[in-house]
């Protein structure tokens, strides 16, 4: 296993090396940005000056390598719009998106079992029906379009719910303030509640209907239906036999799960003006702030990494048929 | 983990095309004991008539403004005489037109970026799988790097440098499904690569292009149509959220996506008819997809067959 | 499933409870503002957006301030004294200004703030260096006294002082023990708000100074990053707000009609205009050879029905503007082009462009930013419409603004139609009309290169009295109207959001400066 951990974790390294590439070249074919951070009435011996001070007048090589060279010794480099370190700015915008993540994951996964087990169980009924037409209305609908729906009905009309906004927990429980992050913890999950069931309303919807066909298939395996004719009751038919192999499947997405969910990020953190790595990475985008984005994108990539290691481990420990 | 993913998919013999007709009459009959499908197939057919004949239904021209008569209501009475059907939008321009041109548009994306991304994930899987060793490394790899990138991180950087334009958008649409599809032709290849009929071609000397083409290529189609039929759907959302970050299609070409996307700041207004029709067009399509792609898999998963 | 039932139950309960308890509304000290753009930094040198500057307002003082009306008021000077080669422009300080580290604010302090922002070695590029230094010519700043600053410029410019009126004063013994980086996120300065927070992306919180004489009438200020429309007016409506800016203007009724905010729309100062590029390089391409001609540009004017653009897609009767100046200090007797795509037919046939048998007479390229100014996008496309009504064929190109727009605008390269708005004030004319001040100017984005225009800018330097300024003005804006290289739109209208709850009053510059803002 240990050779496993160690060979992944050198692959890591050549992926996020061809990230950063990408990334890096994507940036750099729509033209010269020195002139986003120029004034307009700059003469060009100023943006020439401009150009220098930003690095953008050596060779894009050279550019690149001069940034891995900084990189290997901790250094991602300036934000060209913020001007102050790009990991720093980064990190400190990471915490709110792991929060609205996990708990959207939450919404995906955790309610996702009960109903398609529930749906499972009574097939063809009509509590499989609605469930069903729920997850499937719930993968056609856009979830921008959800979001602002939801703002409207949930935060506007009826008033319950926050309509934009954040409050930090992960935030000043890093920093060992505890205090400050328990009293915040039910403001940051009453704010949490839209944008996370936005962005979970896909995967909850799927993650469901996948469940729903896993559970029907393992209730028709003949060591459930033994344990049935042996007598056992019900529910422990189904929490112990049936759902334990019902959501393998489920644990196999978790990985994947999260980079879709971080794409529904970027989206739901605009509609709710939610302070994360989404809009982030968006607005560096759209600025061609270089170093913001390469520190997101490795950032990203190496959460994203190191969850998929994680969840092959677990599945390993879960499901004696694999072997790593 | 991809093994697992594929699990479920079995191929069928390749005497299967001299049975053609009699899985055919099979599919029918499991389609029409299935009821939803045959209703999700009306639909299909319904919006590919559309796209094919939108021009010629659509009863104005889709992008012919008219800012005095912008934001009416359906029904409401046009210019020259004419009804806007289902509202005119933000600019005056007549709804139900852009609805049935947009069909054209959301369906060549959708199908587009499939064929784009299938055809890329299917050569690379075939050859990562075929061959293995050194290339099944490099495309595998390549697929870890694209899959540690969430992809619409990957499409805007694309779309905010080469511009909108319904070719890029096809593109990045197409490029970001590859690695789903390579994956899956990789286990299946690598499975079937030992089995007994492509011993057989390449006893009798066929060429490997020849193999993975003709030999294993067709016992792959089936599952990749599943896949396919699911992705059509995710593409068309992918599109939506695109135009709502004002990187989708350019501003004369309409789709049911940049529609949609557009609607987002009249829906405070009260104005539910830009929201509600596309929006009604996008699920009606995505839900009718992914009914054929649940059917599909079910009809060529024999396990489940068997319990159903 | 009755125990998850009753689960569910359990949590909607508990849900509507915590709502009541969790919800947040500003309390009576505080006042909060949403707005639509991103805040950068808080280093004064690097300040460039209208949003972050608007925040900055309240930490920094400025020597003189201009009044939402144009009128140029004291802030921190009391007194400015102009040598008579118009190169020396000597300010006295107020006395018992002080900063927020404490040290007394002096002349010393507001010489520091002049020469740090241009110090080539710190690569500053916010408004001071890259608007204000290059527009006045600044030289260099000294402190002859405790009291009095001077600042040198090298050419004499009669708009100068107002440009000064622009930079942010900061404290020297601060600013000197911090990095550059530390500069960016710890304003110290002498205004009567203190930075007390910044969540990146999310939110800024000013806190008043202590002290007696402050003109400061509220506790706090947050200012909230609401990028989406809709979002902050469902904000402004909820009652979570109490002013928000950019409001989109089909949000307007929504908002009359909740019966506890109101829209105010002024009239901006912002020039938005479709410019021609008369470069050489776009004369070679299609529709860049025909507005070469000033009667063709002029037949365009015609073409576009601005009121209507105004009323329909801006929510707001506008007047259509006569040319690069601000009304108030406008030509008096020139009248906006009319809508009338007859006339604009006949002047097209007459010089020299027909419509061809498929009804074009030529093609052109319209280019434009999106997400910048109000309702940006559909604007383009109905001037696009109207022109296309008048036989061109207009190829409209969107363009995402910051990362691509904004590049091309800056190296003069976009057209040979593209839209723009350029900020403007109410002050001067010359300052409206500096855009223009000479051919290869940065922001004359269109190659006009028009003698008639370009060589008076001698004749205003050299021009002893007010009056023969205005006449030379007045001459200028004739050819600017008659051959200019601009297409008139529109002054851009600025509507904000405001809750019953306080009193606010929205002025025409973009400025929000909420000193004097209180409750009802």
């Amino acid at each position: 296993m240990w050779t496993f951990i160690v060979r992944r974790l050198l692959q890591s390294v050549i992926v996020i090396l061809g990230v950063t590439l990408i990334s890096f070249i994507a940036l750099q074919i729509g033209g010269d940005p020195t002139y986003l951070f120029v004034s307009e009435r700059a003469t060009d011996e100023e943006i020439a000056m401009v150009r220098r001070a930003l690095g953008f007048d050596q060779p894009l090589h050279i550019q690149y390598l001069t940034y891995l060279g900084n990189v290997a010794q901790g250094d991602f480099g300036n934000s060209l719009s913020y001007r102050q370190p790009a990991m720093e700015i980064v990190l400190g915008a990471l915490p709110a998106t792991i929060e609205l993540t996990i708990f959207a994951m939450l919404f995906a996964i955790v309610l996702a079992i009960p109903f398609g087990v529930f749906a499972a169980l009574y097939r063809g009924t009509a509590v499989d029906g609605s469930i069903m037409t729920m997850a499937m209305f719930g993968q056609s609908v856009p979830n921008f379009w959800l979001g602002i729906m939801m703002i409207l009905f949930f935060g506007l009309y009826l008033g319950w719910l926050p309509i934009s906004g954040h409050v930090p927990f992960l935030m000043p429980l890093l920093r060992g303030d505890f205090v400050t992050a328990f009293t915040n913890l039910p403001q940051t999950i009453y704010y949490l509640i839209l944008p996370g069931v936005a962005v979970a309303f896909y995967s909850l919807s799927r993650n469901a209907r996948l469940v729903r066909s896993s559970m029907l298939e393992v209730l028709g395996q003949d060591y459930v239906r033994t344990a049935r004719s042996k007598g056992i009751s019900e529910y422990a038919v189904i929490t112990h036999h049936a759902l334990r192999n019902a959501w393998l499947p489920v644990v196999t997405m978790i990985g994947l799960e999260f980079g879709f969910l971080l794409g529904g990020v970027v989206v739901i953190e605009t509609v709710f003006s939610y302070p994360g790595i989404g809009r982030l990475v968006f607005n560096a985008i759209n600025q061609r702030d270089i170093p913001l984005v390469q520190a997101s994108v490795i950032v990203l990539s190496v959460i994203f990494i190191v969850l998929n290691l994680v969840v092959d481990l677990v599945y390993a420990r879960i499901d004696p048929r694999v072997k790593l | 983990m991809t093994d697992m993913a594929s699990d479920g998919l079995t191929t069928l013999s390749p005497q299967r095309e001299s049975n053609f007709r009699r899985e055919l009459k099979r599919a029918v009959r499991s389609m029409v004991a299935a009821k939803w499908p045959v209703l999700a197939l009306v639909v299909l057919g319904a919006v590919l008539i559309v796209a094919i004949f939108g021009p010629l239904l659509a009863p104005l021209d889709p992008n012919r403004q008219n800012i005095m008569l912008r934001l009416a209501e359906p029904m409401a009475e046009g210019p020259r005489g004419a009804t806007f059907w289902l509202g005119s939008d933000a600019l005056g321009r007549d709804v139900l037109s852009r609805l049935l041109y947009g069909a054209r548009i959301s369906l060549l994306v959708g199908v587009c970026a499939i064929f784009v991304g299938g055809a890329i994930g299917t050569v690379a899987g075939l050859v990562a799988g075929y061959f293995g060793g050194r290339i099944d490394d490099v495309f595998m790899r390549l697929g870890d790097i694209q899959l540690a990138f969430p992809f619409i991180l990957l499409a805007i950087m694309f779309l905010v440098v080469l511009g909108p334009g319904v070719v890029n958008l096809i593109l990045v649409l197409g490029i970001g499904q590859w690695v789903t599809y390579a994956r899956i032709v990789r286990a299946q290849t690598l499975s079937l690569r030992e089995k007994e009929f492509v011993e057989a071609a390449r006893a009798l000397g066929d060429s490997t292009t020849s193999i993975i083409f003709r030999t294993i290529l067709p016992n792959i189609v089936a599952p990749l149509t599943v896949i396919a039929s699911f992705n059509v759907a995710s593409v068309i959302l992918a599109e939506a959220a695109l135009s709502f970050l004002g990187l989708g299609v350019p501003p004369e070409v309409p789709t049911w996506g940049s529609m949609l996307a557009e609607s987002r700041e009249q829906l405070i207004a009260n104005k539910w008819w830009l929201a509600v029709f596309p929006g009604l067009a996008i699920v009606l399509t995505v839900l009718s997809f992914n009914i054929i792609g649940d059917w599909l898999r079910d009809f060529l998963d024999p396990r489940l067959k068997e319990r159903g | 499933m009755r125990r998850l039932g009753t689960l569910a139950a359990a949590g909607a309960t508990g849900l509507l409870l915590c709502s009541t308890a969790l919800a947040q509304q500003p309390d009576e000290n505080t006042l909060v503002v949403g707005l639509s753009a991103d805040i950068t930094t808080f280093e004064p040198a690097n300040i460039s957006s209208r949003d972050n500057s608007n925040i900055a307002r309240h930490i920094f003082g400025t020597l003189y301030t201009i009044s939402g009306d144009g009128d140029v008021q004291p802030d921190l000077a009391e007194d400015l004294q102009i040598s008579d080669d118009g190169l020396a422009y000597v300010y006295t300080l107020r006395e018992g200004l002080t900063c927020h580290d404490g040290e007394a604010l002096t002349a010393e302090d507001a010489a520091y703030s002049f020469n740090r922002a241009a110090d080539p070695a710190n690569n500053f590029t916010g408004n001071t260096p890259g608007f204000v230094f290059s527009s006045i010519g600044f030289d260099s700043a000294e402190a002859l006294d405790e009291q009095r600053v001077q600042i040198n410029i090298e050419r004499k410019n009669p708009i100068a002082f107002g440009l000064i009126a622009e930079v942010f004063i900061h404290c020297k013994d601060s600013y000197e023990a911090m990095s550059l980086d530390e500069a960016s996120a710890n304003p110290i300065g002498s205004g009567p708000y203190r930075l007390a927070s910044w969540d990146r992306g999310s939110q800024v919180v000013l806190e008043k100074v202590d002290d007696p004489n402050s003109p400061a009438n509220m506790e706090r200020i947050v200012w909230r990053i609401i990028p989406e429309a809709s979002t902050r007016t469902a904000e402004l409506i909820a009652g979570n707000v109490d002013i928000i800016t950019n409001v989109a203007p089909d949000q307007i009724d929504a908002i009359n009609n909740s019966g506890g905010a109101e829209v105010q729309a002024v009239q901006g100062t912002r020039r938005m205009y479709v410019g021609f590029n008369l470069s050489d390089e776009f004369a070679q391409m299609p529709g860049g050879d025909a507005i070469q001609d000033p009667a063709v540009r002029r037949a365009l004017q015609y073409a576009v029905d601005v009121p209507s653009i105004c009323k329909q897609l801006l929510n707001f009767e506008c007047e259509r503007m006569t040319g690069i100046v601000n009304p108030p200090n406008a030509h008096p007797d020139i009248e906006p082009y009319p809508y009338d795509p007859e006339t604009a037919e006949r002047l097209l046939d007459e010089a020299g462009w027909p419509r061809g048998e498929d009804g074009v007479r030529f093609e052109i390229r319209l280019q434009a930013g999106q997400g910048r100014y109000l309702n940006d996008r559909n604007v383009v496309l109905a001037i696009a419409q109207y022109l296309e009504d008048v036989g061109l064929d207009v190829e409209v190109d969107i363009m995402e603004w910051a990362s691509v727009y904004i590049p091309l605008i800056r190296q003069r390269a976009a057209g040979p139609l593209y839209f723009i708005g350029s900020g403007g004030a109410l002050w001067s004319p010359l300052y409206d009309m500096t855009d223009l001040a000479r051919v290869d100017s940065g922001t004359n984005y269109t190659h006009w290169d028009d003698p008639r225009w370009f060589d008076r800018w001698e004749d205003i330097a050299n021009a002893e009295t007010e009056e023969e300024t205005r006449q030379i003005v007045n001459e200028m804006l004739e050819v600017f109207y008659e051959d200019g290289p601009w297409l008139h739109l529109y002054f851009q209208p600025d509507f904000y959001g405001v809750s019953d709850r306080v009193d606010f009053e929205a002025r025409p510059d973009e400025k929000v400066y909420l000193f004097d803002t209180g409750l009802n």
